[in-house]
C-alpha cells in the first residue's frame, strides 16, 4: 500500500483509538480529583487538586480486602475446576475411539449454548430447596461449568495436535496413561492452556450475575458486585471514590491481559475463524 | 487431579501396549465433566422447562396447567415490549459493531507494529466487565456533569436526560455495547482477513482489478463466513446480557430498555410468581439455542 494510504488507516486508527480510550481516560481523571472538583462544571481533564485519597479510601475500606479475597478464589476456583475435568474429557476425546464419542462431544458443545440466563430461576430454587445458597463451593462449581464445554474442546484440540508417536514411546517404556498426560502431554500444551485459562479467569472475575443470585450474602460479595451496590447506594454517589474503585476492580484482568494479549487473542479467535 | 499423580510405576508393565494401551475405560475420563454438567447445566434446563407449565405461587409449585402460562405470557403487552426491545438492541448493537469491526480491522492491515499496539489499546474495552463498562458510562453520560452533556452544550445541542430520557435510553445502551464490544468483531476480522492467500490479491492486481475488485472478489468472500459466526456469537452475548442493564438504566425508563434477560433477572431476585419467569427464561433458551446451532453449523464444527 502506498504512503498517503498508509498515512490515512494510520491517522484513522489512532483517532478511533483515542475516541474508545476516552472514557477509560475520563475515569481515570475523575478518580484523581477529590468529590467537589468531579462534579465541577464545564469539566476539565487535569484535576486542579489532584488527590489519591480515593485510591486510600478504597484500600482501607473494611470489606474491600473480602471483596478481593472472594473474587480471586471465585475465578482461580473455577478455572482450576473447569481445567482438571476438561483436560481428563479432551484427552479421550483427543485419544480413545468408542461408541457415542461424537454424540457425547455434541452434547457438550450443546450445553455451552445453553444461557445461563435461562438456568437463574431453575438453579435458584435448587438451591433454595436444599440450602445451598450463599456458598462459595457452589459458586466455583456453577461458574466451573460454564467455562467446560468449551474448554473440553479447546484441550481436545491442543492434544490432537500432540503426536501421539510420542506417547506410544513412553507407553512402551511402561509409562502409565495418567504419567503420560501429566508429564508428557500437559508440558507440550501448557501454553493453550494458558490462553484458556486467561480467558477463563477474566470470565469468572467480571460476573455479577451468578454472585449476586446465588450468594446474596454480604461476606461472599466479590469487587464485581461491590461496584454494582455502591451504584445504588441510597447516600449518594461519590463520582470521584466509584471511579477509583471501578479502575481498582479491573486492574488485575486488564493487567492479566495486557501481559498475555497475544495468548489471549489466539484463545478468542480459537475455532471461530472458518478456514 | 489424584489420577494423574496416582499409580506411580507399580503394575504399569502388567498390561503392556499392543496397539493402545492396557483397554482404556474412555467413559471414566469423561465422568467429571459429564458430572458437572448434568447437575448444573442439563437437569435445572430441564427444571424450567418444567415449572414453566407449573402454576406457581412465589416459588412453591402447584400443580400442571399446560401452556396456560405461555398463553398468558406470549400474548401480554409486556412480552411484546420486551420483544420489541431485545430485538432493536441486538440488531441495532450488530448494525454498529460488525461495519465499525470490519472497516478497522482492514485500516489495521497495513499498519504493522503500530497496528499491534492499537489493537491491544482498541480490546481493552473487552476484557472490562459489564459493571465497571456501567459505571465508566454512567458518569460520561451523567444529566448534570457529564463530559457527554459538556460535548454536546459546547456544540449547542440541548441533550436532556439521556438516560432517563425513554426516547433516548435504548440508542444510548445500544452505543456503550457497540463501544464495549466492536473490538470482538474487529480481532475476528484481522483474524479472517489475514487468512486471505496473498496470491489472490496479486492475481486480482495482474489482471488489472484495483484494490476495490480486490476487496470484492477476493477479500469479501474469504471473510463473509467470519462475519456471519461473528454475528451469531454476540447476538448471543447482546441477547443474555443483564449487568449493564441494571447498572445502565435498571430497565428503564417506563421499561424501554428491559429485554427478556433482564425481565428474567428482575422477577428472579424479586420473589414474585416465578412461572412467568421460567416462560421467559425458556424463550431465551430456544432463541439462543437456534443461533448457537446456527453458530455451530456456520463454523463448520460440525460438518453437515
Amino acid at each position: 500500500m502506498n504512503t498517503r494510504g498508509r498515512m490515512f488507516s494510520a491517522t484513522a486508527v489512532v483517532t478511533l483509538t483515542a475516541l474508545v480510550l476516552l472514557p477509560v481516560v475520563w475515569a481515570l481523571s475523575t478518580s484523581f480529583k477529590n468529590e467537589v472538583d468531579a462534579v465541577e462544571y464545564p469539566p476539565s481533564f487535569i484535576a486542579a487538586h489532584a488527590t489519591i485519597s480515593n485510591y486510600v479510601r478504597v484500600f482501607t475500606e473494611p470489606n474491600f480486602l473480602h471483596q478481593l479475597s472472594n473474587s480471586v478464589i471465585y475465578s482461580v476456583g473455577a478455572v482450576l475446576l473447569a481445567l482438571a475435568v476438561s483436560v481428563l474429557a479432551g484427552y479421550a476425546a483427543s485419544r480413545f475411539e468408542f461408541r457415542g464419542k461424537d454424540a457425547l462431544m455434541l452434547v457438550i458443545l450443546g450445553t455451552s449454548m445453553v444461557p445461563s440466563v435461562a438456568l437463574l430461576v431453575p438453579t435458584y430454587i435448587m438451591l433454595r430447596q436444599l440450602g445451598l445458597l450463599d456458598s462459595v463451593v457452589v459458586i466455583i462449581v456453577i461458574s466451573a461449568a460454564r467455562l467446560a464445554p468449551q474448554t473440553v474442546w479447546f484441550m481436545k484440540n491442543f492434544i490432537d495436535a500432540v503426536p501421539i508417536d510420542i506417547e506410544e514411546a513412553a507407553m512402551i517404556d511402561g509409562a502409565s496413561r495418567p504419567q503420560i498426560v501429566g508429564r508428557l502431554v500437559l508440558p507440550l500444551i501448557r501454553p493453550g492452556i494458558a490462553a484458556t485459562a486467561i480467558l477463563g479467569l477474566i470470565t469468572v472475575w467480571n460476573d455479577y450475575i451468578t454472585v449476586v443470585v446465588f450468594a446474596p450474602d454480604l461476606g461472599r460479595r466479590t469487587l464485581q458486585v461491590a461496584l454494582v451496590n455502591q451504584v445504588f447506594d441510597s447516600m449518594g454517589i461519590s463520582w470521584s471514590y466509584l471511579m477509583a474503585f471501578a479502575i481498582v476492580s479491573c486492574l488485575p484482568v486488564v493487567l492479566l491481559f495486557i501481559a498475555s494479549q497475544r495468548w489471549f487473542i489466539s484463545g478468542l479467535t480459537a475455532g471461530s475463524v472458518k478456514g | 487431579m489424584s489420577i494423574v499423580s496416582g499409580r506411580r510405576g507399580a503394575g504399569s508393565s502388567a498390561c503392556l501396549p499392543r496397539r493402545r494401551s492396557g483397554r482404556p475405560r474412555p467413559w471414566l475420563w469423561f465422568a467429571p465433566v459429564v458430572v458437572l454438567l448434568l447437575t448444573v447445566t442439563l437437569y435445572p434446563t430441564a427444571l424450567v422447562v418444567w415449572i414453566s407449565v407449573q402454576k406457581t405461587r412465589y416459588y412453591a409449585i402447584e400443580g400442571f396447567v399446560g401452556l396456560a402460562n405461555y398463553a398468558a405470557v406470549l400474548s401480554s403487552a409486556e412480552f411484546l415490549q420486551l420483544s420489541r426491545n431485545s430485538l432493536i438492541y441486538v440488531l441495532s448493537t450488530l448494525a454498529v459493531v460488525l461495519p465499525v469491526g470490519l472497516v478497522s480491522a482492514l485500516l489495521m492491515q497495513s499498519l504493522g507494529r503500530l497496528g499491534i499496539a492499537l489493537r491491544v489499546a482498541l480490546l481493552v474495552p473487552w476484557t472490562l466487565s459489564m459493571a465497571v463498562v456501567g459505571v465508566f458510562w454512567l458518569w460520561i453520560l451523567n444529566p448534570s456533569y457529564g463530559l457527554i452533556r459538556f460535548g454536546l452544550e459546547s456544540i449547542g445541542v440541548e441533550p436532556g436526560l439521556m438516560l432517563g430520557d425513554p426516547g433516548l435510553a435504548l440508542w444510548l445502551m445500544v452505543l456503550v455495547t457497540a463501544w464495549w464490544s466492536f473490538s470482538y468483531a474487529m480481532v475476528m476480522m484481522s483474524a479472517a482477513v489475514q487468512s486471505v492467500p496473498r496470491e489472490l490479491h496479486e492475481a486480482v492486481s495482474i489482471d488489472g482489478g484495483g484494490r476495490f475488485a480486490s476487496f470484492v472478489h477476493v477479500t469479501w468472500p474469504h471473510i463473509a463466513p467470519t462475519l456471519g459466526s461473528t454475528a451469531l456469537a454476540l447476538s448471543i452475548v447482546y441477547l443474555t446480557l443483564i449487568t449493564l442493564i441494571i447498572v445502565l438504566t435498571g430497565g428503564g425508563p417506563i421499561g424501554t430498555t428491559s429485554t427478556w434477560s433482564f425481565a428474567v433477572f428482575r422477577s428472579t431476585v424479586q420473589s414474585v410468581d416465578i412461572s412467568p419467569a421460567a416462560v421467559l427464561s425458556v424463550v431465551v433458551l430456544v432463541v439462543n439455542l437456534a443461533l448457537g446451532y446456527g453458530y455451530i453449523r456456520w463454523t463448520g464444527r460440525v460438518s453437515a
